[in-house]
């Protein structure tokens, strides 16, 4: 199970990163497009149409994918100066209540998304620009919040493992980053 | 209970909730789910909240800039540029006494202009200068605590992460902040210098000079940083002048770091991936907050806690200077403790009101930019105060025979001068904005 959330998520972060370079390299081309079309009003040359509208819908997808790695490696932002002052067996055992109620949340996140997605179907909204359907952009990050259900499943369940050996398989944190 | 007791109620829960190492994203969530339950009475309005809400704070134009930045700033971290802006700051600056850890400063300055955060500047900078520190002999607290205070000024000079999150919660123009950063940070950087030639006139062994270069080599030096200063002007420059959206200049960043990047040799396919694991990472954690801060603030908001906040302080007639003070002051307790978006997420909404309320005799978005500035400095010392400066522990691990005893007693100096800097900015609002119309 460990390994399957580590290669999920894995994939799942790349996948984001690769989407987040598209992005950026097309909003590269949409500039260069819009100061051509200055330079040169004839030749045909112009902005992406709607390009503010992919950005949106694909780095919320992005974003989707990357939850998981960030779960797996235990980066999410803690206080933990307080806690280093307890014990071991109760430092697992708050991590084992954190992460479940972390499993729950997401649980409850994906399922949501779904039902979101599902109104934004059946009331056929569209982008404004593109037209194209918003539920599109809601149904992409359906498989990424499953992702992300399964590591935090994982996650908790190897915390309670912790509690109940007193074996820890992975260090509590790996710090906030920025 | 009423809305105002269960809003009040909330904030001891959630910073218990922190305190107990629940990841501060989840405690914000839930406080803010659990509140709205409570609140309403039931739990339909959260219910539904959760349906559009979770993909709308993801899917934000304006917040899109983050993993954005975050890649151009890990991009420039393999693209070898802050060696030559090492290299550059120590041809200027390296026959002064204390010169290398001056061109640590300048170079973490120069960094930080292409780099939105202080833990990368920190890191990065930290592995091209503390080995050269070392070697030239001067004392690891010294080095150590150089680098970790040079590591703000990733933050506080522009593009800055913190910067964004601030603009959006208080509905300010990203690219005017940027520019009134750009005055406060250079201070910051002439202030650390000044504190490094006191230092080492305290403590004369502490460090080194070298034979002065000639102007021939310096200039030479300063040609090898030209991709890092066309990134800044044209990133910074752009947004400020319309030409971009802060979108799409951090696209024209990104994509400008990733080809110097590759043409240095360096962008192989495994550093590829590792710039966009360390990018996904970073992300993930400042979106996951910026999610739960999104459903507390929504509570708060319900529960009437920031206008009941800012109509006491009102109605009590503190004295505008004294609320920013104790404001700022907090800001610098709680930074011992908490990361600085965590701090900025979840008190701008209550601090930001009573801001509002107060009149310090300029106009409101003069006011509203002149306090982010002050916030973002007051939160980025924390990053540097012992016993828990997040950048004192990264630059510490990196040097194996300095205990971290050392690098909080030198580092002391660098607070100080944090310190001054506030005072200065806040009894002289106009260096700060004079460059704002």
């Amino acid at each position: 199970m460990q390994r399957m959330a580590g290669t999920l998520s894995y994939f799942s972060a790349i996948i984001g990163g690769i989407v987040l370079l598209a992005l950026t390299l097309l909003t590269c081309v949409s500039i260069m497009g819009r100061a051509l079309s200055g330079l040169l009003p004839d030749a045909g040359f112009g902005p992406i149409f709607g390009d503010y509208e992919i950005v949106e819908a694909a780095i919320a997808f992005s974003i989707f994918c990357f939850l998981p790695l960030c779960q797996f490696t235990a980066g999410h932002a803690t206080v933990d100066i307080f806690t280093n002052a307890l014990s071991r067996p109760i430092n697992r055992a708050l991590l084992a209540l954190w992460e479940t109620a972390m499993a729950l949340a997401s649980a409850l996140i994906l399922w949501r998304l779904y039902v979101g997605m599902l109104g934004k179907f059946n009331n056929g909204e569209t982008s404004f620009l593109l037209q194209f359907p918003t539920w599109w952009a809601y149904a992409a990050c359906v498989l990424p919040a499953a992702i992300l259900v399964f590591v935090t499943i994982w996650s908790a369940s190897d915390r309670f493992i912790a509690l109940l050996t007193g074996k820890d398989q992975r260090g509590p944190i790996a710090g906030a980053t920025h | 209970m009423t809305a105002i007791e269960l809003g009040l109620w909330s904030l001891p829960v959630l910073l218990g909730m922190i305190f107990l190492r629940a990841p501060i994203g989840l405690a914000m969530l839930l406080c803010g789910l659990g509140g709205m339950w409570l609140i309403t009475g039931s739990p339909n309005m959260m219910m539904s909240k959760l349906k559009s809400e979770v993909f709308s704070t993801f899917s934000s134009y304006s917040l899109s800039i983050i993993p954005i930045f975050l890649l151009m700033g890990h991009f420039a971290g393999i693209s070898g540029m802050s060696r030559s802006l090492f290299k550059a700051a120590e041809a200027w600056l390296g026959h002064y006494k204390g010169g290398t850890a001056m061109a640590a400063i300048g170079a973490s300055a120069g960094f930080g202009s292409i780099c939105g955060s202080s833990l990368a500047t920190a890191a990065t900078m930290g592995q091209v200068a503390l080995p050269e520190l070392r070697r030239a002999g001067y004392s690891g607290g010294l080095s150590t605590a150089t680098l970790a205070a040079g590591g703000t000024l990733g933050i506080l000079i522009p593009p800055s992460v913190v910067l964004v999150i601030y603009a959006m919660l208080t509905e300010q123009n990203i690219a005017k902040l940027f520019l009134a950063a750009f005055v406060p940070g250079l201070l910051a950087a002439l202030g650390y210098l000044l504190v490094i030639a006191i230092y080492v006139r305290l403590f004369p062994n502490s460090a080194t000079s070298m034979p002065r270069m000639p102007l021939r080599q310096r200039f030479g030096a300063i040609i090898d940083v030209w991709p890092v200063m066309i990134i800044f002007i044209a990133v910074v420059g752009g947004i400020y002048t319309g030409v971009f959206t802060p979108t799409e200049g951090a696209s024209v960043g990104a994509v400008g770091t990733g080809l110097v990047a590759w043409a240095s040799g360096q962008l192989n396919l495994a550093k590829l991936q590792e710039a966009i694991l360390a990018t996904a990472s970073g992300t993930a954690m400042i979106f996951f907050i910026v999610l739960g801060a999104s459903f507390f603030n929504a509570f708060l908001a319900l529960s009437q806690v920031p206008q009941t906040i800012s109509g006491y302080v009102v109605a009590q007639g503190f004295a505008p200077f004294t609320v920013l003070a104790i404001i700022l002051v907090l800001y610098l307790l709680l930074g011992c403790l908490m990361d600085s978006l965590s701090m900025i997420l979840l008190t701008i909404p209550i601090f930001f009101p009573v801001m509002l309320s107060l009149d310090f005799g300029m106009s409101q978005e003069h006011m509203a930019i002149w306090f982010g500035i002050l916030v973002l400095i007051a939160v980025e010392v924390g990053m540097i105060t012992p016993p828990v400066g997040m950048n004192l522990f990264v630059i510490n691990s990196m040097d194996r025979d300095t205990p971290i005893k050392e690098t909080y007693k030198a580092v002391v100096y660098f607070v100080a001068s944090d310190l001054v800097r506030i005072v200065v900015l806040v009894v002289f609002p106009s260096i700060t904005l004079f460059l704002i119309p």
